[in-house]
């Protein structure tokens, strides 16, 4: 049973602090971002693990996150609020020329972030650029200026 | 067949600058940010208290103390972790040692709650009684210390004993120590 609880606290703990930590995963994932998530999941099993090195452990406690992550995807289908809560929400970084900085600063988001999203899309030039969005898995989706 | 299920689509995702559906939600994210900020301040204090050893393992968790009669000098954890190793260390003064042996009673929370794995040094003999078990050690000079390498088995908190049935004193005729400690999960 402890084996369970153990899984539940450090999932539910993990998902909390990535959540808290920042959303920049995915393409906008930097060396440290990678130091971040493999160091905390390693400090996470270390306790969830304990001593307990039997395949039963194992099997349970892989299925209580599967359980778990079952139940926070159902929550998250089924209640907005909540989907706010573990998703946030998607964030304008830049729109029509104007950074919007208040996001930027509180986002952890440098401009030099959203210029290579534009690059990635084939952009030479913020001016190219007419939205900037930050989505919900941490990716920065990129809207080219329309040529006038 | 059934007929597969369908609904219209319907524009609902807020704009920005009426074109791009972005459904951005600014009061929430505001609230989300302050509360972002509570947590890094709690989180800095996990550190900080961790550091000064609140949680085991540190300076505060460190404790040394005297028994009235002098017997004993005890050095413990008073804030221990579940499954961590620890050091229970006991010196002995001059009144401790009688015969050239040393005996010490230890309530029976030292083993089952704080997970006594061994004694250091061996003790000549050991029994078992009154809550708690009895140890004989061959001592020939003082200073003398016996240490009990601790790993508590259960988060809580764990009171704990012991005493120096023969030693030599006035008064009181046992020198007693007890003590509490917190076992952190």
């Amino acid at each position: 049973m402890a084996a369970v609880l153990r899984a539940i606290f450090g999932y539910l703990f993990l998902v909390f602090i990535v959540r808290v930590a920042g959303r920049r995963p995915g393409k906008q994932m930097t060396p440290f971002e990678f130091v971040l998530i493999f160091f905390m999941g390693g400090l996470t099993l270390t306790f969830m693990v304990g001593d307990e090195a039997s395949l039963t452990n194992a099997l349970c406690q892989i299925a209580t996150v599967g359980v778990l992550h079952y139940a926070l995807v159902l929550a998250r289908r089924k209640s907005p609020r909540f989907a706010l809560a573990t998703d946030g929400t998607p964030l304008v970084l830049l729109a029509n020329g104007q950074w919007y900085t208040e996001t930027l600063t509180h986002m952890r988001i440098l401009r030099e972030d959203v210029m290579t999203a534009a690059r990635d899309k084939g952009l030479a030039t913020l001016d190219q650029v007419k939205y900037a969005i930050l989505e919900r898995n941490g990716e920065i989706s990129i809207i080219q200026a329309s040529d006038e | 067949m059934a007929a597969t299920q369908t609904a219209p689509v319907e524009d609902s995702i807020a704009k920005i600058g009426n074109e791009v559906a972005v459904g951005e939600d600014m009061q929430f994210q505001r609230r989300w940010w302050r509360f972002e900020k509570a947590v890094w301040v709690v989180f800095l204090l996990i550190v900080l208290l961790d550091l000064a050893g609140a949680f085991g393992r540190g300076p505060l968790a460190k404790a040394h103390a005297n028994t009235r009669g002098g017997t004993m000098v005890v050095d413990y954890e008073r804030i221990e972790r579940f499954s961590t190793p620890s050091i229970l260390t006991i010196h002995f003064g001059p009144s401790a040692v009688v015969d050239g042996r040393i005996q010490l009673w230890v309530s029976d929370s030292v083993v089952k709650e704080l997970g006594n794995q061994r004694v250091i040094p061996e003790p000549v003999s050991s029994v078992i009684g009154n809550g708690g078990i009895l140890y004989t050690f061959a001592a020939t000079s003082l200073p003398d210390s016996v240490e009990f390498a601790l790993q508590p088995s259960h988060p809580g908190i764990a009171h704990f004993e012991l005493r120096v049935p023969g030693a030599t004193l006035d008064a009181p005729l046992r020198d007693e120590f007890e003590a509490k400690v917190v076992v952190m999960p």
